[in-house]
């Protein structure tokens, strides 16, 4: 039971701390290498709302609206000049990370930030003691999930965004301002990014390299998505029980870098990865 | 002949002065450390006690008349930046001798350089033990030192079984390993021992299993600050209330960790709360000199502190910063300071004071056991 | 006779001039390796330590700007086989120590374990229609899957704190910084005369157009993954020296983080231009151990800053700042000789008249449900000049892919010269004869002409490893192509600069050169002159007409298939409606009513 709990909260906070780069490597085709830097820059957001005061709750609007102002900017000077080199668009994105992790720590310091906790204790589920935190997180990873879908089969963004996806030049003569929905499209991912390091505040240390050891695992899972948040699902799914499993059955040091190695070998025998599922 | 012994006269004249210049040159000590990377939040506490110590030695008048000069560096807590800072420090900046606390990575990619430049090291950060070069000295402790006090009091409390977590580094499996046999000879039961990679986050699979493994105890070794706060707010998390000692715990680091330190055991060389008249003057005048900027002292930076006079005694003994003389006055001077009286006596290493501390409420820390000289062990038996 | 006069009084000039150029880099390696030679009293011992390790991370450097200057694969994996390497020499002196068996087993390993888990990854990164971005991703994982294991290895690697106190080498410092002068220099110019050199255009080749490779018979895969085993080599010899000359190795050398360092260096001081990354390494290096100190995270913000800010404004990185100021100067602009062009006899046999060249049976492939193939049945002998027209979406394109890859999905059978060409990957199919030129010319953009063509006969003539060759040799056919459009006198313009329609003659000639069978063209004439699509419709036509080579092209210019074709196949909606004579096709009512209202109603 305990297993069932961790593989399924575990996915939850994997597809968390994807999601954002899920939206910007689908649409954009690039690999926002930033992205640990921008769970950091929320996951300072959450330290903030803490200092002045505010319900640490109040911290998930504001990570959002910094991460996705911030993401605004990154499009528009460093992403948008190097559309046409998406390698380099993955070291200019790196480069960024740099940046901002240094600017995080001239402003707050190298210490460890102390973040208050969103929700603290624990349930009585199924017969097992739990995190209620992580239950609340996979409540919330399905909540994101259901509006990333709304949000990509019912509005217009989503619409022009999937037709993006599959045929640019297509979408681009059928009038959609594509140069806009790559920038809107990053925004969102930026500021999901954000949203993911609140959540992770009361999981993890808050400093700022903190976004680091999060970054390949999302990395590889999307990879292994493609463009689907479907596929992505089913990814956190299958290398969060993978990661699950071999930590408990096996050794935790190998459970740590399963994600990584196992989607490598996917990736290298399917190269569509899950999305043709 | 009087052109000769005008010569000779003046050559006289030019060795005393030389002499005088030598005599009144200061002595520099070199402080590879890490500013960035993983110490760099104890750094800083670290430097501001050297400086308090290197002032106060040089307002009373130096060391045989020398002042004492600081020269730090960056290491960026690894081993390539030690590389960079130790030879900087050694050859460029010439320092006389070496003081500081560094990662076990970074300390070992220094050594060559201070073998080679032929200088004394005093090392003054505890690590997992067994690193040995003649040119080096510790003053900090090791797991033979620290584990003990931790599982004598659980003993007492009645804990039979325990389960341990670390990080997969030297330290982590270093302090872990010795914790384990030290249980097993104890009379213990060791239930699990699990390891996650230093820069692992999800410890979600260990917890499950600590759960699952209902021991008595519980003693973590992880790689310091941020494993330390992910481990402990997912065992609070999943509401591990067992008792808990956590060997990589400072005071620092538990008060950034807020309510989720509350009841855990730390053991130490150096709480704050030591009630020595040593302590409280130390205290006192890292107040003074720092006031607002002061980082709060801990079990790495009076160490360093302590580690200056030290070197001070090894001068005086000597007669000189001439190394091969300071190496051989440094096993055998004594200073009394804010963690009692420490002497590099056992193998290049030192028996200390330990202190069994529980993290209060409000993240101090209360001393809840002190156990005297406590020996280091057979650390460096081919070194005298 | 007017045409060849400049040709021949270049040839006359040529030799004084190759011979200088070809002189000047081991003058300069012999002038920088006596300068370092003599360097070290001159300089502190701080100074020759951190120079030292300087020149060794200036190495992996060189290894880098090969990969990703010159291959076009970005890797953050060269730390892994770096990191490998210094940890094989340091446990196996450490275990056996410094004696001379101990040495050459540490140098064997330290070259051989890097090499081997190279190849491994060499395969794990390159497949058919893999993805720079997946070769670039696996490049991150490689180290850090190392890194893990040097953690966990205990005892063996010492975990977190590395090792020391191994036994080295009997150097002092000094020899170290010779040592590492010396390996520095020679892997430099080898490096330099491999990209120099005919061979070193393949990698470039590579990088510009993995496909157009494929399509010249080159195989991509293994030239990528021969490259990743070898650099990794390298690359653990430099670790070799590393854990000799420092005394030390510690898990940060085999990591990620210092994998992108050497991609940032690589990037400041300039992809592509090797002495641009060397320089890079060695000045960014001793700068970062002089100021980090005083400054750590200043050190950091900075580095990142400019690092993104060449990548965006000045992607050559500094080596192409100083490049073009150079080529601003009059001595500067040096034209490279080109080389002589000869006719090469032809070496295809002439396919006995009783095995078509091409025989397609029942072919059909659909994208999910919809069917764009369906029941095509297609036999083509030497001598034939065939015509593919049809409406668009008529399935044109997607025939002429399937009958050059195999590994396209299509059920049915194709064979080539009696030989099924299911699953085989574009590169084997060329090996059975077969030539095709895309729709949209694809030819090699940093490339000559003359390379392109040089690759073209790469799997006939093979490329030297260390020179340029002074001829190109090419079959009649080819030259014909160059001459009628001018191209013999373009040999040394880089083939960005060319038209459109000298990149599709320079295509057409790429393709004629591998002495292809059958030779397959996507609308070779499309956005052409129209004395330019006379000039290939000759080629065409005397090509097929000595009855050896078979040719099928994609045409919607149906002047042009009425003038050259010596049989027309129509397709529409993904079936073969007609197959037979010009006049056949031309008088069918059946093609004027798929045509209806069009151009030729």
């Amino acid at each position: 039971m305990l297993l069932t709990l961790d593989i399924l909260t575990t996915a939850a906070i994997l597809f968390i701390v994807s999601i954002g780069l899920l939206a910007i490597f689908g649409v954009l085709k690039i690999i926002n290498f930033a992205h640990g830097a921008w769970l950091t820059v929320g996951a300072y957001c959450a330290v903030v709302t803490a200092k002045i005061g505010l319900n640490p709750w109040a911290a998930l609007p504001l990570a959002f609206v910094i991460g996705a102002a911030l993401g605004g900017l990154a499009e528009h000077f460093i992403i948008r000049p190097l559309y046409r080199r998406p390698l380099d668009a993955i070291l200019a994105t790196w480069g960024l990370g740099i940046v901002l992790g240094q600017l995080i720590t001239l402003a707050f310091g190298r210490d460890v930030q102390l973040t208050p906790n969103l929700y603290a204790g624990t349930v009585e589920i199924l017969g097992v003691d739990y995190s209620a935190y992580r239950l609340v997180a996979l409540g919330i990873a399905l909540a994101i999930g259901t509006l990333f879908a709304l949000t990509i089969e019912r509005t217009r963004l989503g619409l022009s965004a999937r037709a993006v996806i599959m045929n640019e030049t297509l979408a681009r003569s059928l009038g959609i301002d594509t140069g806009r929905v790559r920038l809107v499209v990053f925004m969102i991912g930026a500021g999901f990014a954000g949203l993911a390091g609140v959540l992770l505040t009361p999981l993890t240390s808050v400093d700022p390299n903190m976004g680091v050891s999060w970054l390949i695992g999302a990395f590889m899972l999307v990879m292994v998505a493609d463009a689907s948040y479907l596929a992505l699902a089913a990814a956190c799914l299958v290398f969060g029980a993978a990661q699950v499993l071999i930590s408990t059955f096996v050794s935790p040091i190998l459970g740590s870098i399963a994600v990584a190695v196992l989607a490598a070998l996917v990736l290298r025998i399917s190269p569509k990865g899950f999305s043709r599922a | 002949m009087v052109k000769w012994s005008l010569v000779g006269a003046a050559a006289l004249a030019l060795a005393a002065t030389a002499a005088q210049a030598a005599d009144g040159k200061p002595i520099v000590i070199g402080i590879p450390i890490g500013l960035s990377g993983a110490n760099s939040v104890v750094a800083p506490s670290v430097v501001q006690a050297a400086e308090l110590a290197v002032e106060e030695i040089n307002a009373k008048g130096g060391v045989l008349g020398r002042k004492l000069v600081l020269e730090v560096a960056d290491d960026a807590s690894g081993a390539a930046g030690a590389q960079k800072a130790f030879d900087s420090l050694i050859y460029q900046k010439k320092v006389d001798v070496l003081i500081s606390m560094e990662t076990s990575a970074a300390r070992n990619a220094g050594l060559p350089a201070v073998t080679k430049g032929k200088v004394p090291y005093i090392y003054t950060s505890f690590y997992e033990g067994h690193s040995c070069n003649r040119n080096m000295f510790v003053d900090a402790w090791v797991p033979e030192q620290q584990v003990p006090p931790v599982v004598d009091a659980f003993k007492a409390k009645g804990a039979k079984t325990y389960f341990l977590i670390g990080s997969d580094y030297a330290f982590g499996r270093g302090m872990l390993g010795f914790a384990k046999s030290y249980v097993e000879k104890a009379g213990g039961k060791v239930l699990g021992e699990e390891y996650l990679p230093m820069d692992g986050s999800d410890w979600t699979a260990i917890v499950s299993k600590l759960k699952e493994a209902k021991p008595d105890a519980l003693i973590t070794s992880t790689a310091g600050g941020a494993p330390n706060v992910t481990l402990t707010k997912q065992l609070r998390g999943a509401g591990v209330t067992l008792p808990f000692a956590n060997l990589a715990l400072d005071e620092g680091t538990a008060k950034s960790m807020g309510a989720d330190a509350e009841g855990v055991y730390l053991s130490a060389s150096y709480v704050t709360g030591i009630d020595s008249p040593e302590n409280k003057a130390f205290l006192a005048a890292m107040q003074k000199k720092f006031s607002a900027e002061l980082r709060t002292p801990n079990d790495l930076s009076v160490p360093e502190y302590e580690a200056i006079y030290l070197y001070k005694a090894a001068v005086e003994k000597a007669g000189g910063t001439e190394t091969a003389k300071v190496l051989e006055a440094l096993p055998t001077v004594s200073f009394t300071g804010p963690r009692g009286t420490i002497t590099m006596s056992k193998q290049h290493h030192a028996p200390l004071t330990m202190y069994l501390g529980q993290i209060q409420k409000d993240g101090t820390v209360k001393v809840a056991g002190t156990f005297k000289d406590v020996d280091p062990g057979e650390q460096c038996p081919k070194l005298p | 006779m007017l045409e060849t006069l400049p040709v021949a009084e270049r040839a006359a000039a040529a030799p004084r001039g190759r011979r200088l150029s070809r002189a000047a880099p081991f003058v300069v390696a012999a002038l920088a390796a006596l300068a370092l030679w003599i360097a070290p009293p001159f300089l502190d011992t701080f100074a020759v330590n951190v120079l030292t390790r300087s020149m060794i991370y200036a190495v992996l450097a060189v290894t880098v700007d090969l990969l990703w200057g010159f291959a076009g694969i970005l890797t953050f994996g060269q730390a892994a086989f770096f990191g490998i390497g210094a940890y094989a020499t340091a446990m196996i002196l450490g275990a056996y120590g410094a004696t001379p068996l101990g040495i050459a087993a540490a140098v064997a390993a330290a070259l051989l374990a890097p090499a081997l888990l190279g190849l491994a990854v060499g395969w794990l990164s390159f497949y058919h229609r893999s993805t720079p971005l997946y070769a670039s991703v696996i490049s991150l994982v490689v180290p850090i899957v190392v890194v893990q294991l040097i953690y966990s290895g205990g005892e063996w690697t010492g975990s977190s704190s590395g090792l020391v106190g191994f036994d080295v080498l009997p150097f002092e410092i000094e020899g170290y910084f010779r040592l590492a002068a010396l390996f520095l220099i020679v892997v430099t110019l080898a490096a330099w005369i491999l990209v120099r050199a005919d061979a070193g255009r393949a990698l470039v080749a590579l990088r510009d157009n993995e496909a157009r490779c494929a399509y010249l018979g080159l195989n991509p895969r293994r030239l990528q993954i021969r490259l990743t085993a070898s650099l990794a080599g390298v690359a653990g010899l430099a670790g070799f020296l590393f854990a000799n000359a420092s005394g030390v190795v510690a898990p940060e050398n085999a990591g990620f983080l210092f994998g992108t360092e050497l991609v940032i260096w690589v990037a400041l001081g300039g992809r592509g231009t090797l002495l641009g990354p060397v320089l890079g390494t060695v000045a960014i290096d001793y700068l970062a151990a002089n100021l980090s100190g005083d400054l750590p995270f200043l050190w950091q913000l900075l580095l990142g800053t400019a690092f993104v800010a060449i990548i965006i404004l000045l992607p050559g990185g500094l080596a192409d700042l100083v490049g073009r100021l150079w080529r601003a100067l009059p001595v500067g602009r040096r034209v490279p000789a080109p080389p002589r062009l000869v006719a090469r006899t032809a070496e295809t046999e002439a396919t006995a008249a009783a095995t078509p060249i091409l025989k397609v049976e029942g072919l059909a492939k659909a994208y999910g449900s919809l069917t764009v193939l369906e029941g095509i049945d297609l036999e083509i002998r030497a001598g034939e000049l065939v015509s593919l027209v049809g409406p668009n979406g008529a399935g044109k394109t997607t025939l002429m892919r399937c009958l050059s890859d195999g590994t396209e999905p299509f059920t049915g059978a194709i064979a080539v010269g009696g030989t099924p060409i299911t699953g085989l990957t574009p590169n084997r199919i060329v090996g059975l004869g077969v030539g095709r030129k895309f729709q949209v010319a694809s030819v090699f953009e940093s490339l000559s002409v003359a390379d392109c063509l040089r690759l073209a006969r790469a799997p006939h003539d093979g490329l030297s490893p260390v020179g340029q060759a002074e001829t190109l040799g090419l079959p009649q056919p080819a030259l014909d192509v160059l001459r009628m459009t001018g191209l013999d006198r373009l040999l040394t313009r880089p083939t960005h600069l060319l038209s459109h329609g000298q990149k599709q003659a320079l295509e057409l000639a790429m393709v004629v050169a591998l002495e292809p069978r059958l030779i397959l063209l996507d609308e070779p004439t499309a956005g052409l002159t129209k004395a330019e699509r006379t000039t290939i419709g000759t080629v065409l036509k005397a090509l097929t007409a000595e009855g050896r080579i078979a040719a099928v092209l994609v045409e919607h210019d149906l002047d042009f298939v009425r003038e050259i074709s010596s049989r027309i196949v129509v397709l529409h909606q993904g079936r073969l409606v007609l197959d037979g004579t010009v006049e056949d096709v031309v008088g069918s009512e059946l093609v004027r009513t798929i045509y209806a209202g069009g151009a030729h109603g």
